[in-house]
């Protein structure tokens, strides 16, 4: 479908192509809050954050809450240390707060190891974090991570992350056969993170395949060390963890394959498996054994919602607003399988240049339909509502930053159902949910058509 | 020391200096600190000494700075405003939430319909910092009045605008000729201070020097109530019902206000306090500016607080005579249902004993709500509150002879210190403010101080007599039901290991090397 491609390339707009510019609240936090959410998504760890008093409560706010409405858990939110950094520490600097702050938290709070966050003070005042944390090397494992906020996004802290983690802690390993590490899934701004993992972890054991999720496993500081056991990783995103991905392959020789999103469905889960298990030399008649027993009873279910589809609201258009990720897994899943027409796709997470055509090529390669949809780069909520208005869509799948948009703009008259599927989401609760893998796109279907079902 | 000595000393009615950039900190305006623990008994005695320093704690734990624990939060509420957040991407994500906020509140129940709120955030990047980002700034001004054409716009600026010394004023100064919105800068860097309470004053700095008019004309049946994020829809709809009655007008602000509520500030007959320490400044800035009266003391909160805040309003509204009739009226409702409250709370224990509590409050709200716990029949042998400073040492001394003497942590949301000291104290009811971390792991009930957020549930009312009755109902039905924290206690684990429990100072890691001051 060449015509189709090259049409798409054509349409790729921005408001603001470096994603650098003023903008009216983007749909991420800064490098720190990225870094702070990831750390906390590694069981064991104590993040500490060496930045100024109100950045942990503000990422409570607005990356945790924003994030599915998930609480600080034990060591995130008020739980975590911080240097808390004010004026005098500007002139004098902050190290003996940092010194200070890291014997007591080692010596108080329960973990297994620490990461020191960095955020713009300290960096601004040329802290030497690192000549701090190294007094304690022989005490307790401390990774040190330097994430100012105007270094980047909350995309850009999961990088730093784990960079820091491979070049700080990993050492090599043999390899471990069928072990895949999973990246790509970035703790709360992929809102549904959590239930992702479990599920891909899942289904990837179904096939004999051993996941390192890294995250929400109770010994997670030894999940980071064994990530250089792998024999492949799974990046499940057109552009997040690939940095993370290449390293480990550059240090630890450990290759990666990388896939649009994570899986939400038949096609695309069944897709994943073979592209998995053919790479993983996993046999096939294993592999096709899982796919046929899935798919039988998946589709048997997607059968109960038959009449409410096709009844109520057949065919229609729908909207999305959200990361790539979310974008690429929801679109493909309404329209090759329930047979949806996408309006307009706006991908809210500002993707660096170089991995946008891709994105482009993920989102739409595989859609059964011969028109596509109008698709945007655009990191601004003000552009993102206003491209909205004067369509006919009769979904919106976004973040709840546009909850009230969707009958506001949207086609008058019919209540368009507005439903959350990215960050960030303060109205809805995400603690296990997600649309990933087979069951994951019964769930989607359960929680659009919801919205607008009712006696026939 | 005489008591002229000590009023100059401790309550000092500043001058507000509009001609300054911004406010003073609280540790310098009114010796605040965010450290303290002892007898409050002690704490006023230590005040009255200048003895109170504000410390550095080895295990600080993430509290919210003067940026970031308020005015990120509610500033983007007010609805013909734009907010410019002068930093990096971080220091406004909590103002993600700004469209959700109150729109959740049904129009049947006085939301307005059509509203637009917005906010940018310059977006500081590493060339910015390096090269200065004024021109950025002036270009997001240029951006927001193209887009929203508001009739203000706040810059709020941040640590690294701070750090890097960028020139607000200046570039204020140069784009304002051409941009129709006013400009508002407010200084608010998370580095300047470490008690959150100053970015309460630095915004009213803001608000008072470049948005209050001079006065039109006088609105004698106008009351300024300025309303924060932990009081709901139900505590306003409260307020306006109660002052209704006798033909007064509320005039809300910042939140969910207009620009010309803030404008006509200046034209109210009083200015009432729902937390003093929050409208402090503001308070005394329009006394100083304009003429307003103001009284700080009390809140409407329990019976007693909510009759004598409506005879002061009644004092400078002319009102003395209806006020007294409304009291009279309300009481046959309400009265009742207090005392029928009380008893349950009185008898719950069965055993003679109070119920006790263990509240984490604003130093705002600790002046009210202890003599409404005693109202309701519980009992606080302790306290914990965000911060204390000097504006509120003659009320709490006064609060004091009522109330008995107390207890009291001063802590801004340590959660380490906010768990031992409930562990170890072990009160029939914790009442958590917001993010106490782990503090709800517990045996006893546990639930929350208040709900903080544009609530429109009746379930969420404590203001005013309505609001009386209903928090006094919400507690009881905490002791009714005690398994989520006892079954998160059992299931999870602890974030501290068990010795920080064992010893019995909840400041064991107050610094003594360090002091501000």
């Amino acid at each position: 479908m060449s015509t189709k491609e090259n049409e798409n390339v054509e349409n790729i707009q921005s408001s603001d192509p470096l994603g650098t510019d003023s903008v009216e609240a983007p749909k991420y936090s800064c490098a720190l809050g990225g870094a702070y959410g990831t750390a906390l998504g590694v069981y064991g760890l104590v993040p500490l954050l060496h930045a100024g008093l109100g950045c942990g409560m503000g990422q409570l706010l607005g990356q945790f809450y924003a994030g599915g409405h998930n609480a600080g858990g034990p060591v995130g939110g008020t739980s975590t240390p911080t240097t808390g950094l004010v004026e005098e520490h500007v002139i004098f600097g902050g190290e003996d707060k940092l010194r200070k702050l890291i014997e007591a938290s080692t010596e108080v709070m329960e973990g297994n190891a620490f990461a020191v966050i960095s955020g713009c003070i300290p960096a601004l005042i040329g802290d030497d974090v690192e000549a701090v944390i190294r007094e304690f090397e022989d005490e307790v494992p401390i990774i040190n991570i330097n994430a100012p906020g105007f270094n980047g996004n909350s995309y850009e802290g999961y990088e730093l992350f784990f960079e820091a983690v491979i070049d700080q802690i990993l050492i090599s390993l043999p390899k471990e056969k069928g072990v895949v590490n999973i990246l790509g899934v970035v703790p709360y701004q992929h809102i549904f993170w959590k239930g992702e993992l479990a599920a891909i972890k899942k289904i990837l054991g179904k096939i004999g395949l051993k996941a390192n999720i890294i995250f929400t496993e109770f010994d997670g500081i030894e999940k980071l060390k064994e990530l250089p056991a792998a024999e492949y990783t799974l990046v499940l995103s057109t552009w997040n963890g690939h940095r993370a991905a290449k390293k480990l392959e550059e240090k630890f020789g450990v290759p990666f394959i990388t896939f649009p999103s994570v899986p939400t469905g038949p096609k695309q889960t069944s897709k994943f498996l073979r592209t998995v298990g053919e790479k993983l030399n996993v046999p096939d008649n294993l592999v096709e054994k899982v796919i046929k027993e899935e798919e039988r009873r998946t589709y048997r279910f997607i059968e109960y919602s038959g009449d409410i589809l096709l009844i109520a609201r057949p065919h229609s258009y729908f909207a999305v607003v959200a990361d790539s990720n979310s974008a690429i897994n929801i679109t493909n899943f309404m329209v090759n399988e329930l047979g949806y027409l996408p309006d307009i796709i706006e991908l809210t997470d500002n993707p660096p240049e170089e991995y946008r055509e891709n994105i482009i090529k993920a989102l739409t390669e595989d859609l059964e339909i011969t028109s596509l949809p109008e698709i945007i780069f655009e990191p601004d909520s003000y552009e993102a509502r206003e491209n909205l208005r004067g369509r006919s869509f009769l979904f919106l799948f976004a973040s709840s930053l546009e909850l009230y948009s969707a009958s506001e703009l949207g086609a008058p008259d019919v209540g368009v159902p507005h439903i959350t599927v990215a960050f960030p989401s303060y109205n809805r609760v995400i603690l296990d949910n997600s649309y990933a893998g087979y069951g994951g796109g019964l769930r989607l279907i359960e929680d659009f058509t919801s919205h607008f079902a009712g006696p026939l | 020391m005489t008591p002229d000595e000590f009023t100059n000393k401790f309550d000092p009615d500043h001058k507000i200096d509009l001609d300054k950039n911004t406010c003073p900190n609280r540790e310098q305006r009114a010796q605040g600190t965010n450290i303290y623990y002892g007898k409050v008994s002690e704490l006023i005695k230590d005040a009255k000494e200048g003895k109170i320093k504000c410390y550095d704690r080895k295990l600080q734990q993430s509290s919210g700075c003067v940026l970031n624990f308020y005015l990120t939060v509610r500033v983007a509420t007010i609805r013909d405003a734009a907010i410019i957040y002068h930093g990096p991407l971080g220091c406004s994500s909590p103002s993600l939430g700004y469209r959700e906020l109150f729109r959740a509140v049904p129009t049947a129940l006085g939301r307005q319909e059509d509203f637009e709120l917005n906010w940018i955030t310059t977006n500081l990047q590493q060339e910015d910092v390096v090269y200065g980002a004024s021109e950025k700034l002036k270009n997001a001004i240029f951006k927001a009045q193209k887009r929203y054409d508001p009739k203000a716009i706040f810059i709020l600026t941040t640590c690294t605008s701070g750090v890097i010394g960028e020139d607000i004023e200046g570039a204020v100064a140069e784009v304002q000729p051409e941009v129709k919105a006013k400009i508002v800068p407010v200084h608010c860097e998370g580095s300047r201070s470490r008690l959150v309470q100053t970015g309460y004053d630095a915004f009213w700095h803001g608000v008072l020097k470049y948005l209050v008019r001079e006065p039109k004309e006088k609105q004698e049946d106008l009351v300024n109530v300025a309303s924060m994020l932990s009081y709901t829809w139900q505590d306003r709809m409260e307020i306006k019902r109660l002052l209704g009655k006798v033909g007064l007008r509320v005039n809300f602000i910042p939140e969910f206000s207009k620009v010309e509520e803030l404008e006509q500030l200046s034209e109210a007959a009083v200015t009432a306090p729902l937390c003093p320490t929050y409208t402090d400044y503001l308070s005394r800035g329009l006394k100083q500016e304009y003429g307003v009266p103001y009284f700080l003391y009390p809140s409407p909160m329990g019976i007693k607080n909510t009759d004598e805040w409506l005879r002061q309003i009644g004092k400078y509204t002319g009102k003395e005579e209806e006020i007294e009739e409304l009291i009279k009226e309300e009481h046959k409702t309400w009265v009742p249902r207090m005392e029928a409250v009380r008893q349950e709370l009185l008898n719950f224990k069965g055993n003679g004993k109070q119920v006790e509590v263990l509240g984490a409050l604003g130093q705002g709200r600790l002046l009210s709500q202890l003599p409404y716990f005693k109202e309701l029949g519980l009992k606080s042998s302790a306290a914990l509150t965000q911060d204390f400073d000097n504006l509120i040492l003659e009320d709490l001394e006064n609060m004091v002879e009522e109330t008995g003497d107390f207890d009291i942590l001063v802590n801004t949301f340590q959660a380490a210190e906010q768990g031992h000291i409930t562990r170890r104290r072990d009160p029939d009811i914790a009442l958590t403010c917001p993010f106490q971390g782990g503090a709800y792991k517990r045996e006893k009930s546990v639930t929350r101080l208040h709900a903080l957020r544009g609530d429109p549930d009746p379930w969420s009312l404590q203001s005013g007599y309505a609001g009386a009755i209903a928090y006094g109902e919400f507690l009881i039905q905490s002791l009714k039901n005690e398994s989520f924290g006892k079954t998160i206690k059992a299931k999870t684990a602890d974030s501290y290991k068990d010795w920080w429990y064992e010893q019995s100072d909840p400041l064991y890691y107050l610094d003594k090397e360090t002091s501000s001051k």
